[in-house]
């Protein structure tokens, strides 16, 4: 309650409770606005998507690009599967592969992490590893964007070529996951944030709970898995669910170290298709308009803004369904990451 | 059973709030050279106010804090580096320490759970301590913690605590947290259940009251050092110095500044012979002068006159108590039940069973010694 009710006798204090809700319901607006257009755009046809003004309601709606998707999902539409460069599900399916290991790995890291640095650690180093994982989450991603980039070439060395063993003329041995999954995968498996909202959590738990079950005989492990674990439901469902969103949505990372086409995930699947959308183009004039008739084609069967617009909703649909799932979870997290 | 040694015991803190960021400890240690031994099956209470390092000197005991010097011996076996999972002992915690996420009952396995014992044995020992704690005990087990009142959760605590037959009792304050009413009945409760175990205790407390009803001898503690240890009588009639005369008794003893001259003691003008054993004892001087409330002779010839302040009854004691000033130091005195309400009272310290401290520093240069009743 953000003012109590029996201050609201006064008109102040009702005018100002009537602008807070009026701020939220901008708030709210503006945060819904992207979707409503999403889908609306979604349901009108090539020509209308693309008119201006933009229409703030499908004249003609049409399912037209969700049949599109529908049938390159599918895979029998060969005039768009020609704009992809494999099947549509395969993206998806690196999407998952992508977000499912970020959040295996790195859910028990960061929480292990947080755990240790929270009741297992005591004094300076508490204090100075705290603060150097914290200090992760002060540098900017522009700044470890090239390191990062140079690191999954030849880990663990940021150069460009791995530099000589000293006296000889071959270079250290590195590993290169450059161009795997990994390579998005390894960088976010610990995240500074998460690391920060699991200690604030586990500083909550009482000291004797763990000390009371040390003496039970609890081992440190066991402590954790059967005392502190279920204590800490709602701040897992937080972590996991903002592990899981940045994972799926994460788009110029992967653009970055992953080449290989069919390897890229839907987030940046989806860039090349509206790249390749605007830049079609050739040098030939029998190809110029045999590909001018293919986008005909495909214009009239939906693959606009509107085809994208039904892929960006996919896109998002995963994310949208795991808030789903763990709401309840989510909220109480929220509030506990906002009292405590 | 077990004997517990304490030999020497230093430890410093250095949690975050103890420490600057470079490790330096911002305080003192909270335990310095504190040595303490427990027979076997005795009670003994650590008593002291708060910050005073009685609960990290339980922890060290239990093994939940690793001392920076000295060494913890059970049974003349040194502990030291043995971690809490493998000493067996039992612990109270003072805010019960229940496993949140776990029903009571669970609470109570948990131990033979982590240990691989047996189903059955945890049920069975769950029966039986359900059967030691008495009526309604068996109806907490169903329940989740935060579903239970404090007293409630105590009693749980109390349980998970003797359910695995410890070796060594340690509690840590474990009924400060109730209600005055609840903490008189829980207090009974656990010194029945101490009787009846016979098991080695440390109990932690700050009220000296409930240090006094549980212990077999009672260890004052201050700033990290053990003052003296000993049963009540020695502790209220040869208090080693002024802090345990000042913090045993309730209500407690009077210290009026005193000057010792010719066998002769001077209070505010007025002056009485001192006994000869005293005198004896005494050098001449500035004292301070430590009288129980008892220890005063009520409306006699030679008396100083005190002006009260109150007057308190307390008929299931038969006694009253005039609180007034004299000297500018409070005064207890101790009085018949009917005593009347009187603007001040005419009284004279029993010179002989008074405690005499310099006045400067806090030694103890007379005490009484304990009264010979029998």
């Amino acid at each position: 309650m953000l003012f109590p009710r029996v201050g609201r006798q006064q008109w102040r204090v009702r005018a100002a409770w009537w602008g807070v809700v009026a701020i939220l319901c901008i708030g709210i607006l503006l945060h819904l606005f992207p979707f409503y257009f999403m889908i609306i755009s979604s349901l009108k046809s090539s020509f209308e998507v693309l008119a201006f003004p933009p229409t703030w309601w499908p004249e003609h709606p049409t399912l037209a690009a969700w049949r599109l998707v529908y049938s390159l999902v599918r895979g029998n539409n060969a005039a768009a599967a020609a704009l992809l460069d494999g099947p549509l599900g395969l993206y998806f399916k690196n999407s998952l592969f992508i977000a499912g290991f970020t959040l295996f790995l790195g859910v028990p890291i960061t929480s292990f992490a947080a755990y240790a640095n929270s009741k297992l650690q005591r004094g300076a180093i508490a204090r100075w590893s705290f603060i150097f994982f914290i200090g992760t989450m002060m540098m900017p991603d522009a700044l470890t964007l090239i390191p990062n980039f140079l690191l999954t070439r030849n880990w663990p060395f940021p150069l460009p070529t791995p530099p000589m063993i000293p006296g000889t003329s071959t270079p250290f041995p590195t590993v290169r996951i450059w161009d795997t999954a990994w390579a998005v995968i390894l960088p976010g498996v610990f995240s500074g944030f998460n690391f920060l909202l699991f200690k604030g959590f586990f500083d909550t738990i009482p000291d004797s709970v763990i000390q009371a079950a040390r003496v039970d005989g609890g081992s440190e492990f066991n402590i954790f898995r059967r005392i502190v674990l279920p204590m800490s439901v709602p701040v897992y469902a937080v972590a996991v669910w903002g592990m899981f969103s940045s994972a799926w949505d994460q788009f110029l990372w992967p653009l970055i170290v992953l080449q290989t086409p069919s390897k890229v995930p839907m987030s940046v699947e989806i860039y090349t298709l509206i790249q390749k959308f605007e830049q079609v183009g050739t040098t030939n004039a029998q190809q110029a308009f045999a590909q001018s008739q293919q986008m005909q084609q495909l214009m009239e069967a939906g693959l606009s803004w509107n085809g994208l617009m039904v892929l960006g909703l996919l896109q998002s649909l995963p994310v949208f369904v795991a808030f789903l799932v763990c709401r309840e979870y989510l909220l109480r997290g929220i509030r506990i990451r906002g009292l405590k | 059973m077990a004997r517990v040694d304490v030999e020497d015991v230093v430890k410093s803190y250095d949690t975050a709030d103890a420490v600057t960021i470079t490790g330096r400890p911002l305080r003192p240690p909270a335990l310095n050279h504190v040595t303490l031994s427990i027979e076997d099956g005795e009670t003994v209470c650590v008593v002291g106010p708060s910050g005073c390092g009685k609960s990290t000197l339980l922890k060290v005991v239990a093994g939940l804090e690793t001392p920076d010097s000295g060494r913890v011996l059970y049974d003349g076996e040194d502990v030291t580096g043995v971690r809490p999972q493998e000493r067996g002992v039992g612990m109270v915690f003072q805010d019960y320490a229940l496993y949140p996420s776990m029903r009571g009952k669970s609470n109570l396995a948990y131990y033979f759970q982590v240990h691989r014992r047996s189903d059955e044995e945890a049920k069975r020992r769950t029966r039986e301590v359900a059967e030691i704690m008495g009526v309604g005990f068996d109806s907490l087990l169903g329940r989740i913690p935060t579903s239970l009142s404090g007293g409630e959760q105590q009693r749980v605590a109390i349980g998970r605590c003797i359910v695995r037959d410890p070796s060594l009792f340690l509690m840590d304050e474990p009924i400060s947290n109730l209600d005055a009413k609840l903490r008189e009945s829980t207090r009974v409760e656990i010194k029945k259940l101490l009787r009846r175990f016979g098991i080695t205790t440390l109990y932690v407390t700050h009220d000296q009251q409930e240090a006094v009803f549980m212990g077999d001898r009672i260890a004052v503690m201050r700033d990290g050092r053990i003052v003296q240890v000993g049963t009540f009588d020695e502790l209220y009639y040869d208090p080693a110095n002024l802090y345990v005369a000042r913090f045993i008794g309730s209500p407690p003893m009077t210290i009026l500044p005193a000057r010792v001259e010719a066998r002769r003691v001077t209070v505010e003008g007025q002056g009485w012979d001192l006994p000869d054993d005293v005198a004896d004892m005494l050098p001449s001087g500035e004292v301070r002068v430590g009288v129980r409330p008892e220890g005063w002779a009520l409306d006699s010839a030679d008396g100083v006159r005190i002006p009260l302040r109150h007057v308190e009854r307390i008929p299931t004691e038969r006694a009253s108590f005039l609180y007034g000033e004299l000297a500018g130091a409070s005064v207890a005195i101790a009085a018949p039940l009917d005593y009347p309400e009187t603007e001040s009272v005419q009284a004279t310290p029993d010179w002989g069973r008074a405690c005499y401290f310099s006045a400067e520093g806090e030694d103890t240069l007379r005490a009484p010694g304990a009264l010979e009743l029998f």
